[in-house]
Formats: C-alpha cells, sequence, structure tokens
C-alpha cells in the first residue's frame, strides 16, 4: 500500500506540474468550481447564468477513488470561487484547495454552515473522522448552505437574491414531500443498514435508526472487518431488518454474503449520485422513494 | 466451543473466508517455493498490481474481471520479456518499468470512469468476507491445476532454482520453465485476487514460503510447511479480525509475516540439526 501512495503521490505531483504551464483563457463570466457532482447540481441551481459552474468530480465516481488532474487543479487555481463540502469529503484535494486558499482563492465549505454530525465512538475505541460530511441527504441543511452561498456570492458582487430564495423554497416544499412520502413507513421499519455511513443527516431529520454499515466510518475507504461485520450481522437478526442499501464504493461481495446469511435483500441506493435529469430536487425524491419502495416491501 | 471455534460455528462468511484463504494458501505454497528460492518477488509483487489496469479495463467493457486480470498480467510478464530482450535494461528495471507504467495507466483509468463504482481498495485487497460457492469452486480447481503442474514439472523446476546450467545439460528448456514458472504465479494471482485481493496474494505467496524455507532444506517438505503457515495465518488473521475489529485481508497477511520473523528467531535461537 505504502508503494501505492507513494506512486499517486508522484503522480500528483506531475499534474500540479503541469498545471502551471497551461495558457489563459478567461470567459467574461466569474468561474464557480465545486468538488462534488450534488453540490454541482444544487449550485448550478443557484447560479444560474450568472456564473460558469464547473464540477471536478465525475457523477458517479467516488470521490475517495478520484485523483485530479492537471486540469482540475487549474481550474482551481483559476477559479473565483470554490465550492467544497468539506469535513474530507475532497480527501484529494485537500492540499490543492488549501495552496489555492492561500494564494488568495475563496473556498466555500459547505459543511462550515452547518451542525455536522459527530463523529460516532466505534466499540473499539477509535473515532473516525471530523464529523460526518454526508449533510446532503437532509434538504433543510442543504436551504442552510445555500442561504449562506447566496451571501457569499453576494461577496463577489453576483446578485442572485432571488434564486437563492426560490431554490430555498423548493428544498422546503422537497422536504414536505419527503415526510409525506415516508408517513407510510411504520415505526419499526425505519432501520436502516448501508454501505458506509452516510445516511445520517437523513436517519437523523426524519426519524430512522441507523443500525449499521458493511464499513462503518464516513468514507467507503476501510476494509472490511470480521468483528463489524458479526456484530451487524447479529443486530440485523435481532431487529428483523429486510434490507441493505448498497452504495457506491459498497464491497457488493460482502454485502451479498450478508444479505444471504440473514435472509435480507441487497438493494442498491443512489446516496452519491445525481439523476440523468441534473436536478438535486429529482436526486432526494429518488433517495425517499427508493428507501420507502424497499423497506415497505414484505419480503 | 469458545472463541476459537464459534466464529467459524456460527458465522457463514467466515467459514468461507477461511475455507478460501485454505485454498489460496495452498496453491500459494506450492507456487511461492518457487518465487521465494528462485528469487521472483519483484515480478510477484508487480504481477500483483500490475493486473489493476486489466482490472479497470474489464469493468469498462463489462469484460468477466478475471479476463482482464490475465490481460495484464499477460501485458506484464510479455512487456518485462521484450524490454529485457530489446534494451539493456536488467531485468529488475524492466518489471520496475511496466510494474509503474500498469498501476499508473490503473489509476488513470479508474479516476476518469464515472462508470466503474469498485474501489481500488476492493482490487488490491479483495473482499475476503464475501466469499461466495463460485469463488470456491474457482478456487479448488485452481489448487488442481496448480498442484499437477508442479507434480508435472518438479524435476525441471528444481534444476532451474538451483543449478538453471544443469537444466539446460539434461535437455530442459531452461527459457521455457521459466515462462511456466512465470505463468503460474500470474495465474494464482489472476484467480485469487477476486476474493482474497491482489497484495494479499503476494503476501500469501511470499511469507509462508520463507517459513518453509527455514524449517525444511527439502522443496516437497517446504511446500507442506508453507501450506501449513498459510492456513494458520488465515486462521489466526480471521479470528483476530473478528474479536479485534481489524481489517480482514490485511491482518492475515499481518500474522504471516509475524509468523515468518517468529520462525527466523526461533531457528536462528535452536541450532540446526546435522544433515
Amino acid at each position: 500500500m505504502r508503494r501505492l501512495v507513494s506512486v499517486l503521490g508522484l503522480l500528483g505531483l506531475g499534474s500540479l506540474a503541469v498545471g502551471c504551464g497551461s495558457d489563459d483563457q478567461s470567459s467574461e463570466r466569474p468561474s464557480v468550481v465545486v468538488t462534488t457532482s450534488i453540490l454541482g447540481a444544487v449550485v448550478t441551481d443557484v447560479v444560474g447564468d450568472a456564473a460558469d459552474v464547473i464540477v471536478l468530480v465525475p457523477n458517479g465516481t467516488d470521490p475517495h477513488d478520484w485523483e485530479p488532474s492537471a486540469k482540475d487543479v487549474e481550474a482551481i487555481g483559476r477559479a473565483d470561487l470554490v465550492v467544497s463540502n468539506g469535513l474530507d469529503l475532497e480527501e484529494k484535494l485537500v492540499e490543492a484547495l488549501e495552496s489555492a486558499e492561500a494564494n488568495g482563492v475563496r473556498v466555500f465549505h459547505a459543511t462550515d454552515h452547518i451542525e455536522p454530525l459527530a463523529p460516532t465512538e466505534d466499540d473499539h475505541g477509535h473515532s473516525h473522522d471530523d464529523g460526518d460530511p454526508h449533510f446532503w441527504t437532509d434538504p433543510l441543511a442543504m436551504a442552510a448552505v445555500v442561504e449562506a452561498f447566496g451571501a457569499e456570492l453576494s461577496n463577489l458582487g453576483i446578485e442572485v437574491d432571488d434564486r437563492v430564495t426560490r431554490v430555498v423554497t423548493d428544498l422546503k416544499d422537497v422536504d414536505g414531500v419527503i415526510t409525506q412520502l415516508l408517513s407510510s413507513l411504520p415505526d419499526d421499519r425505519r432501520v436502516l443498514v448501508t454501505g458506509h455511513d452516510s445516511l445520517g443527516y437523513f436517519a437523523e431529520h426524519y426519524g430512522f435508526t441507523l443500525l449499521g454499515s458493511i464499513i462503518p466510518g464516513f468514507t467507503s475507504a476501510a476494509d472490511v472487518n470480521a468483528g463489524d461485520l458479526a456484530e451487524l450481522k447479529e443486530a440485523i437478526a435481532t431487529t428483523g431488518a429486510t434490507v441493505i442499501f448498497s452504495e457506491l464504493g459498497t464491497p457488493t461481495d460482502v454485502a451479498e454474503a450478508l444479505a444471504s446469511e440473514t435472509g435480507t435483500r441487497v438493494v442498491e441506493l443512489a446516496t452519491h449520485l445525481v439523476p440523468a435529469d441534473g436536478l438535486y430536487r429529482s436526486f432526494l425524491l429518488n433517495l425517499a422513494s427508493d428507501i420507502v419502495a424497499a423497506l415497505s416491501a414484505t419480503s | 466451543m469458545g472463541p476459537l471455534i464459534d466464529p467459524f460455528v456460527d458465522n457463514d462468511f467466515m467459514l468461507r473466508a477461511l475455507l478460501a484463504g485454505a485454498l489460496v494458501s495452498i496453491a500459494c505454497a506450492i507456487v511461492g517455493t518457487y518465487v521465494v528460492l528462485r528469487g521472483m518477488s519483484f515480478i510477484g509483487d508487480a504481477l500483483a498490481h500490475g493486473v489493476l489496469p486489466g482490472v479497470a479495463g474489464a469493468l469498462l467493457l463489462g469484460w468477466p474481471t478475471m479476463l482482464g486480470a490475465a490481460v495484464g498480467a499477460g501485458v506484464m510478464i510479455g512487456g518485462v520479456g521484450v524490454v529485457t530482450r530489446r534494451s539493456r535494461l536488467s531485468s529488475d528495471a524492466a518489471i520496475g518499468l511496466l510494474f509503474v507504467g500498469l498501476l499508473a495507466l490503473g489509476i488513470v483509468v479508474i479516476s476518469s470512469s464515472d462508470s466503474i463504482t469498485t474501489s481500488v481498495e476492493a482490487i488490491l485487497f479483495g473482499e475476503f468476507l464475501g466469499v461466495s460457492d463460485g469463488d470456491l469452486w474457482t478456487l479448488g480447481i485452481a489448487v488442481l491445476v496448480v498442484g499437477a503442474i508442479a507434480v508435472w514439472s518438479a524435476r525441471p523446476f528444481l534444476l532451474l532454482c538451483f543449478d538453471p546450467d544443469l537444466a539446460s545439460v539434461m535437455g530442459y528448456r531452461a527459457g521455457r520453465y521459466h515462462q511456466l514458472m512465470l505463468a503460474l504465479v500470474a495465474g494464482t494471482i489472476v484467480v485469487a485476487f477476486q476474493t482474497v485481493g491482489s497484495l494479499l496474494v503476494f503476501g500469501m505467496l511470499l511469507a509462508p514460503a520463507g517459513v518453509g524455507s527455514l524449517l525444511a532444506r527439502r522443496v516437497g517438505v517446504m511446500m507442506l510447511w508453507a501450506s501449513v503457515a498459510g492456513v494458520l495465518s488465515t486462521y489466526v488473521g480471521l479470528l483476530l479480525s473478528y474479536h479485534y475489529g481489524w481489517a480482514a485481508g490485511a491482518t492475515v497477511v499481518l500474522v504471516s509475516v509475524v509468523l515468518f520473523f517468529v520462525t527466523l528467531i526461533a531457528t536462528s535461537l535452536v541450532p540446526r540439526r546435522p544433515g
């Protein structure tokens, strides 16, 4: 692994060096660079035609497995505003973002504007991260971020107050629709088993219990261990959970093995993927309706 | 029955991991002994990483990942052959060149594709706790094939390890058997990477075979010890992963390496019997 890391480091350095040599290509509109596709969908909605939005991590790629290209680092360096998720979601961009910030690029960290869910202390006594980065599974947390983002834009001289108001109203509306959608689900079915700990905000906001994850932790990067898997199996057996939600980066064979051993089914859930229409609203509605459909099905 | 047995009785995934680990251990004991004796560790390491772009390409095209891994391994072995024949680079430079090239290609492919959902970690470290029936059958057949080839070419392999010149004198084509040995290493990695991960196969090729080389002089006995060391490491590693929540695949490899050093210390303290 260390060899892999050092090779990756070399590749990263190479891309930085190339990034400096490219020629200037400034357009008239300010450029807003967003790290992830879900944030990108929201930012596009907010800025409209007032700025060019560039999303770095391709939609559907695990941010953990993604490497920035020279072009990406260049885009960050030239951006009028960079929007990042924060809380270590963009682990491969931390240094590029820090050096851009040091060079005077404005960086808006979305999770600075929410109450982050605390990291969980696991049974073996080590805590995982600084906090849960997956705030986008809660529309109201996103609404708070959008308001702060609107203020940041107006600092830059981009006035989109009416769009901010519309997006926030829309998010509150989606929240109501989802609450309505979930109301059919009885309490004893509001139990979530996921690939990694990605639905914390969703569970907190809509009253679900997070039973556990195949990879306990906020990143899909860690390796599976037998002790946690056995505990999860035990927990599934005692609560009678019926579904294991697998996500981007979930080890599929392990999920299948656990499902066949516990008599549950594996259901794919798009927790990190913007749907084809490119709308965050659709992402939320799909997420909620997929969860309801999976959990209310009689196995 | 207590904490040493119960985890395997109560949990199907533990039992399957143990079985898969045992099968990988046996295949790796046979192949790994030759790797250690003939000094082919670096090409083994390179093969373990070299399958990455093949697997990534296979995922992209919707091919079976094992086929992609085989193509990656083939490119690695073929490329090393071409570079050493056509240039003045030594074989370790050739291996290093292809190693880093293929690894980089794998990362580029995975980074720029939005349709690959398997993580790099899953390829390198496998899904040890998600072993299916199909995986067990594949591994079982692989052990039989590896065992048959090893028995069939026992004599030329032995000569290749200890006295390559004598092998030629006795009418064996050293080059051809060297290629066969490489193919065995590659085949073991290709078959086992999906279950235990390509890096873990590499660990299991080296450490238990190292234990075998410390405990025995005859190749057959070395392989036997290596199998025992591999199976023991799998069992202890899985138990540690179960009771302490350590990453499964990495713990198994860690145990096998620790076992090597314990054996090394023990054999240096105990004077060797003559003969």
